[in-house]
């Protein structure tokens, strides 16, 4: 699965928008999407979600005439990104304690560092 | 520039004006907060260690400039290297403590490197339609240090030959691999581009990994040209090896650092891989020359962090002149850690690697008074330097790493190269390699270079002693 097309399919407002709900909401048909979706009507949620499918970023489950969309969990994209997110967090978990533990007070003054 | 912006927020029970005082401390406030910069200032180098693939894994080193201080509140870096983004830390008070939050920039080039790097495939989108050449670069680990404006560079002569009509009426296009520095992921990574369509591939990695990969494509039919400074033994007819040769190198620097120091006893060190191995030869070839002596010789490998025992018996040694052969983020601690143990009081430093992005990360305490030596610094004079740096700060902006040989050396490739594909009889790469030897080129940054031969690369030398900011450079003596 292409990560160029996850990104292509991440750079759209929209489509991050409904990646959003779906997140929330767990799973949804393409009507029931398209009501939290306000900025474009349904034809374009439905294009959307198509775009979001073929990136691997969203997965189908049909029932009857039905589909269902929901958040891929075992996408590589997601997995990349959601590392690098907690890599974030988790270095600023690593500021609190530091701040919090005083560290601050003690290198503050750290000879050879200027700040202007 | 579109992209994601991932975010990340915490609470402290500090206020702003102590968290804002962690950055860059260096006390264990995370690895962001750890940034390694001499100085927290506009246009700073700084250096983040990432543990993008775990504890287990080595950090990343995501090579950027600090963009706005606004203390102490605001924070932002851009950075170039493993991607091209920008860092905002923001710190508002919060109660009696503060917020933090971080936004991080993460483009498409940024999710495909990081893909990659976990083994996923990532297609490089349509290439028919254009003359695919392949970039094998150093995206990340030591060698990221010196091949940091790399890809803009190549980029800029992209355009440039498209700009002229590309290749036999189809554009050029670059595919960018990394070899993280590693011979075995370089290899892996030029057969990719191979796969990618490229039968040419430009190689401005160390050595270790273009030897490595010239031989693991041996049967691949593919043009493979290391543009950088290397010590030459395989060019053949699909292997050019252009850029400086170490004896050139050394010859051209030992008299004036022999001068500098006051003495001629020499003491070689390098990391430990083919191409320090054949500078350390030429050194001593050089230090004969000069009826100089070697005190003490010592390789250790690329990655090193801790330089200690090894300057101890530098010291002990008693040598006038340090040979310094080692590259990238290893040449960066061990000047920096050169200076810290008292080497810059009794002995001179040439180092044949010191180029402009290393020199700015060695930061102007340690760097000033070392030695360089290859076919182009920026500070050279001339109109067609002048233009060149002048288009690169125009498409690239002033926070962009410094150009330096180790660039300017795949743009002079790429363009001697589609000089030759538009004169070779067919697109073959035996075609383009022959036409490629005996070409030559009388207005480059860099000034005329001649290809004479799979193996040699004429061009003049320059010598550059580093100073705050720069490099003070000379014509070799």
């Amino acid at each position: 699965m292409p990560a160029d097309l996850a990104y292509d399919a991440l750079a759209d407002p929209v489509r991050r928008e409904i990646l959003n709900v779906l997140a929330e909401r767990e799973e949804l048909s393409a009507g029931e999407l398209s009501s939290y979706i306000h900025r474009v009507g349904r034809t374009a949620v439905s294009s959307h979600l198509r775009v979001l499918r073929t990136a691997g970023l969203i997965a189908e489950r049909r029932t009857g005439r039905f589909r269902y969309y929901s958040v891929d969990p075992t996408g590589p994209v997601q997995d990349v990104i959601r590392e690098l997110q907690e890599l974030i967090q988790g270095s600023l978990d690593a500021t609190k304690s530091a701040a919090e533990n005083g560290a601050a007070r003690t290198d503050r003054n750290r000879p050879g560092r200027r700040v202007m | 520039m579109a992209g994601l912006a991932l975010s990340a927020e915490q609470h402290v029970d500090a206020p702003p004006g102590a968290v804002f005082a962690l950055f860059g401390a260096g006390c264990g406030a995370g690895w962001l907060f750890d940034a390694a910069c001499d100085r927290l200032a506009v246009g700073a180098a700084v250096t983040l260690r990432a543990p993008l693939f775990g504890a287990a894994g080595e950090p990343v080193e995501i090579l950027g400039r600090i963009a706005t201080v606004r203390p102490p509140s605001r924070i932002e870096i851009v950075h170039d290297l493993p991607w091209r983004g920008r860092l905002r830390i923001l710190v508002d008070p919060d109660g009696p403590g503060s917020r933090i939050r971080i936004i991080a920039d993460l483009d498409g080039d940024g999710l495909n490197w990081l893909m990659r790097r976990r083994g996923f495939p990532v297609s490089e989108g349509e290439l028919s339609g254009t003359h695919p050449v392949g970039l094998l670069t150093s995206k990340s680990g030591p060698a990221s240090v010196f091949a940091s404006a790399t890809e803009h560079v190549a980029a800029m002569a992209v355009e440039e030959i498209n700009a002229e009509g590309g290749i036999r009426g189809l554009p050029l296009r670059l595919v960018v691999g990394d070899d993280g520095t590693d011979p075995d992921l370089g290899a892996l990574e030029s057969w990719r581009l191979v796969r990618a369509g490229c039968r040419t591939i430009m190689a401005t990695t160390t050595s270790a990994t273009f030897t490595r990969a010239a031989h693991e494509l041996r049967d691949a039919g593919v043009l493979m040209v290391q543009t950088v400074m290397n010590e030459g033994g395989i060019g053949s007819e699909l292997r050019l090896q252009l850029g400086e040769r170490p004896v050139d190198q050394v010859r051209a620097a030992a008299g004036r650092v022999m001068e500098a120091a006051g003495g001629r006893r020499w003491f070689l060190a390098g990391n430990d891989y083919i191409w320090p191995h054949m500078v350390h030869s030429a050194a001593r070839r050089v230090v004969a020359e000069h009826a100089g002596t070697v005190v003490g010789e010592a390789f250790l490998p690329l990655g090193t962090r801790d330089f200690a025992p090894l300057i101890e018996r530098i010291l002990r040694s008693g040598a006038d002149v340090v040979l310094s052969a080692f590259v990238g983020a290893d040449l960066v601690q061990f000047e920096r850690q050169c200076l810290a143990m008292g080497v810059r009081a009794r002995c001179r430093t040439l180092a044949p690697a010191l180029d402009e992005p290393t020199r700015e990360r060695i930061g102007d305490a340690a760097a000033t008074g070392l030695f360089g030596a290859s076919g182009y610094f920026e500070e050279l004079p001339g109109d067609a330097n002048a233009a060149f740096v002048r288009r690169y700060r125009e498409m690239y902006g002033r926070f962009a790493p410094p150009v330096s040989s180790i660039s300017e050396s795949v743009y002079e490739a790429l363009h001697l190269y589609a000089r030759a594909a538009r004169r070779a009889d067919d697109d073959n790469p035996v075609s383009i390699a022959r036409a490629l030897r005996g070409i030559r080129h009388h207005t480059f940054p860099r000034g005329d270079v001649v290809v004479d031969g799979p193996e040699t690369f004429r061009q003049r030398l320059f010598v550059a002693e580093a100073r705050p900011g720069g490099f003070t450079v000379s014509r070799a003596s």
